[in-house]
Order: C-alpha cells, then structure tokens, then sequence
C-alpha cells in the first residue's frame, strides 16, 4: 500500500521513458530489475504499476461493496416479495464465472480502463449482496431492532443506525477476500488484452509483453507476477486475521 | 421431494434469467454488429448498402423483444445460431472447443484433488507442527498466485529451461500435461486448507470415542466416518473451484495456445462474433447452474440433516 501511494517518488526513471540501445537488459547497474523490450525501467514500471493495478482494484472493490450492501439491505428490509426478485436476480448474476463474464464484458465494451472498472464492479457485487442480506435477515428478529421498528424508525434510518454498523465487520472481511481477487481480475484482464492499455503500466499488461521476450529475458516476466502474489497474499493476511478476529469476538 | 423440486424450479428461473442477461448484454454492447460482421467478411471498407444487406441477413434489424424470441426459440432444441463471421453454425466448433476444454478441466480437478487430500492428510498428522505449517504457508502462496503466471513459470521450467514436456498447442496427450498441472496446482491451493479444517474438525467430532469404544477399528473410523464427514466443506466449496476451474482453463488455453473454449471465446470477442460469445456464456452458465443444483442434492445425501431442516 505504502509503496503504491509513493511509487511514483522512488522510481528511479521515468516509466515510459524510451530507450531502445538499451532494451532488454540484464537487471543491475543503472536498471535495478532490467528493461523491456523499448528499454523502459522495469522498477520504475513496476512502482508506478502499483498504483493502477492496486488503485483500481480498490475502486472496483469498494464499488462492488456499496452496490452490493445496498442491494442486501433491500432485500432483507423490503419484504418477502422483493427479497425473493433480488434473490434471483443475484442468483442470475451468480450463474456466471465472475472473471469470465468480466472478460466478456470488458472486451465487447472496448478495452479501456473504464470498461475494466464497469465489467468487474458489475461482477463483484453478490458476495457482499448475500452477506448484507443474511446479517440483515438475522437482526429483524434482534429485540433493539424490534423496538426501533416500533418506535416509528424509518426503514432508512432502520438501515442506517442498526443494520450498517452490525453489518460491518462481516463486510470488511468479504471486502478483503473481493479486494485480492479485483487485484488478480484487473492483471488477468491485462494479461488477454482487455484491461489498462498500453503504454501505461499496468502489471497484467506488463506480463503480455514480457511473455513475447520468455525465451530471451525471462527474468521480465517474473517481476510484475511476484509483485501481483505479494499483494494479493499481504491483503489475503490481513482478511484471515480479520476474519479470526470476528470470530474471536462472536464466541467471547 | 418437494425441497428437490423448488431447488430445481429455482435452477430453471436463473437459467431464464442468464439467458436473458445474456442477450441482452450483447444486444446493447457499443458498435454496430453488423458493420462488424460486413467487416469481418468484407474487409476493412465497406459500403452503407452491405451493411444493410448483412443487417437484413443477421436478422439485425428487428426491435429487442422479437429479435430475443428468433434467438431463444431455436436455442430450445439446442440450435445456438450461425456465426456472424464465418456464417457456420455455431454448435460443432463449440463442441469440438469442449472436447479439448472438459480433459483438461477434469484433468486439472484430478491432480488438484490428489494433491490437495494428500497435502491435507500429511498435515494433518501432527495439527501445528512442522509440516502443517509449511503446508499451509505453501497453500496461502498458491492461493495468491495468478494462474496464468503460474503457467508461464511452468513453461519457462518445463519447456524452455529443462525442454521436458512441449507447452504450445495440443497436438498429443503429452500437451496437455503442462496446462493441466498449472489448474491442478491453482485447484489445490485453493482445496488444501479446507480439506485440512474439514479434517480436522471431524476428528473433533464426540461420536469417534463411542465409535472406537465400541470396537470400530481405526481404520474403518478414519474412512467411513472422518472421510465423510470432512467431504462436506469440500462439495460446498467444489461449486465455486468450478467456477475457477472454467476461468482458469480459459486463461491456461490462451497461454498454451490451446484450441479450447478460452481460445474460442477470446477470438469471438475479438471478431464480435456475437452468437459464438453468448453460446459460450451461455454453456458457462448451464455448467454452472447444473453443477451447482448437483451439488446441492449431492450434500443432501451426504448430510441428511440439511434436507430435515429445510423441509
């Protein structure tokens, strides 16, 4: 996280900065981790990489949370005939590989990042849809619910003051596990073409073009796949020990 | 029964409803599909009348509804259109995609599976120890690695540095191997850790001591009782390893240049060869929604107590 939010500063070079006598080097000297194939500074692509593969992954995350709490919280607020049609409609929208539905949508919307960012928030809503609905479900029956019910609380507000903050922790470990996996769709979306064009750096799409050089400099492909494993295991950490911690409390 | 049959209405409403979506995706994705197939057939520089006249042929030019129903009808009797491209029906190559899709999907699950318990029992010997904690340490780096750079690693392993097994195409048996064990060690990551806790948890489980006391041997505990009991976790979890396993083999196609479904959609996309990309979507789904509701009845069978507290 710290290294996205500074990258940019501790590049070495700039990362679209051409240098073709210089392509395809050796890591060491002045190129810490090699060039590409335009002579570009792999470090410097890398850190500044972070950035759009960690910056967008958050976006799409946090979009997928809020269409998704929003949708559970109709379902279990707004009676049995709603809840059953949002039900469904989750069910359709379930009966899809995510990552390939994405693909399907990022690519016939044109590749582009706003394509990326509608085709996988489209995608990653229902997790958090099911959990907003199950927590929700379980509270209408709580006795403080009940009685603000009662005292003529507003559904909004119902859903405001009572069921977001009981929801939270729950989401937040979902919003992890969905945060990893935005992480590994956005690179994968690179990766086949359809994602972060070039010639920004992006890690997936850095792995296209590494993957023409495999025979010649290996060493270019590894980088931005140890950069996306890094990631995506420290945010996948840090869900386990949220999610350990809820259960801590539940059982307490 | 009648839990079996809302399961099963329930499956059929959703595949409506994927139907739907699905169309109606394509039908409103930017550009216009008929000056992509004139395109397609024509070459880069077509004139406004040929446009028309493909627009007339595709049945392009009908409103929403009808041009939904004309596409549903045939799909009924398993008819999934022509493509726009080359004008070929669309079923044999999709079928012939799938032929090389399901062994290496199946292929994958097999050593993933195999993998996985194995991992999962050696584990589980000693909870805590050594070998636990590297197994789960291994399985949460497995977790987080993409699969399709898991595979060019395996390529560069296998193929370049070592020139073991050939990596590109899928001309004999031998090339299906390297794609195989890049979806088999992705499925194992993902199965092994709760494999383990399903293990796990089912030793804990009060009826074992009865069970021993009353003269089952260790052995027969250990496969009727433990093995079944931690299977549970493992079909639940099958559903979505399913899911995984279809993405990843569109992405393990594409880097071992493989002529399956991930090949065929992505070219699809890239030709907008619309009833091409919504059959395999379609077929996606189906898949999908099919194996989950298996899935589903399966976990009665084990649990029976899931069945007895739904009804």
């Amino acid at each position: 996280m710290v290294l996205a939010v500074f990258g940019p500063w501790l590049a070495p070079h700039d990362p679209s900065a051409i240098n073709i006598p210089q392509r395809l080097s050796a890591p060491g000297g002045a190129w810490l981790l090699g060039t590409d194939a335009l002579g570009r500074d792999i470090l410097s692509r890398l850190l500044h990489g972070a950035r759009w593969s960690l910056g967008l992954a958050f976006l799409v995350s946090v979009i997928g949370l809020c269409i998704g709490t929003v949708v559970g919280l109709l379902a279990a607020l707004g009676g049995k005939t709603l809840d059953w049609l949002v039900m469904r409609i989750t069910d359709t929208f379930l009966a899809f590989p995510e990552l390939l539905a994405a693909v399907v949508i990022a690519g016939l919307m044109g590749a582009g990042t706003t394509s990326l960012i509608f085709a996988l928030s489209v995608t990653g809503w229902m997790r958090y849809c099911r959990v907003a609905r199950g927590i929700g479900l379980t509270l209408q029956s709580r006795g403080y619910v009940i009685q603000a019910r009662l005292a003529g609380l507003s559904p909004l507000a119902l859903a405001r003051w009572h069921y977001l903050p009981a929801l939270l922790p729950s989401l937040a470990v979902v919003w992890t596990g969905m945060f990893a996996r935005a992480i590994l769709g956005i690179s994968a979306l690179g990766f086949l073409g359809f994602g972060v064009q070039p010639p920004l750096p992006e890690w997936g799409t850095m792995l296209l073009d590494a993957r023409i050089h495999l025979r010649s400099t290996p060493l270019q492909m590894v980088w931005p796949g140890l950069a996306v494993v890094a990631c995506v295991l420290a945010i996948n950490l840090v869900g386990d020990m949220l999610r350990d911690a809820l259960a801590q409390e539940e059982r307490s | 029964m009648m839990a079996i049959l809302s399961l099963m209405l329930r499956a059929v409403v959703v595949l409506c409803g994927a139907a739907i979506a699905t169309f109606s995706l394509l039908w409103h994705a930017p550009g216009d599909p008929a000056l992509a197939i004139a395109m397609a057939r024509h070459g880069t520089i077509v004139s406004e009348t040929v446009v028309s006249v493909v627009r007339e042929q595709a049945g392009l030019n009908v409103g929403f509804w009808s041009a939904l129903q004309d596409w549903a009808g045939p799909l009924l009797v398993g008819d999934f259109g022509h493509s726009s491209v080359t004008g070929r029906p669309v079923l044999p190559d999709l079928l012939n995609a799938m032929g090389h899709t399901i062994p290496l999907a199946l292929l994958g699950l097999a050593i993933g599976l195999a993998i996985a318990i194995s991992l999962a029992m050696l584990a589980t010997r000693r909870p805590g120890g050594g070998v636990d904690r590297c197994a789960v340490a291994v399985a949460s780096l497995g977790a987080a690695i993409p699969v399709y750079w898991l595979g060019l690693l395996l390529i560069l392993v296998f193929a370049v540095q070592l020139s073991w097994l050939p990596a590109m195409g899928a001309r004999t048996p031998l090339h299906l191997l390297l794609p195989a064990l890049t979806l088999g060690l992705g499925v194992a990551a993902a199965l092994m850790r709760i494999i383990r806790s399903g293990i796990l948890e089912a030793r804990a489980q009060a009826f074992l001591p009865a069970l021993a006391r009353r003269g089952v041997t260790a052995r027969a505990i250990a496969s009727d009782h433990i093995a079944l009991h931690a299977a549970i976790p493992v079909v639940t979890v099958l559903g979505l390893e399913l899911a995984f396993l279809l993405e990843g083999a569109v992405m393990v196609e594409v880097i071992f240049a493989r002529p399956g479904l991930g090949s065929f959609l992505v070219d699809a996309i890239a030709a907008r060869d619309f009833p091409k990309v919504q059959a395999v979507v379609l077929l996606a789904a189906l898949l999908f929604v099919t194996i989950n509701l298996l899935i589903d009845l399966i976990y009665r069978l084990i649990d029976p107590r899931i069945g007895a507290r739904s009804a």
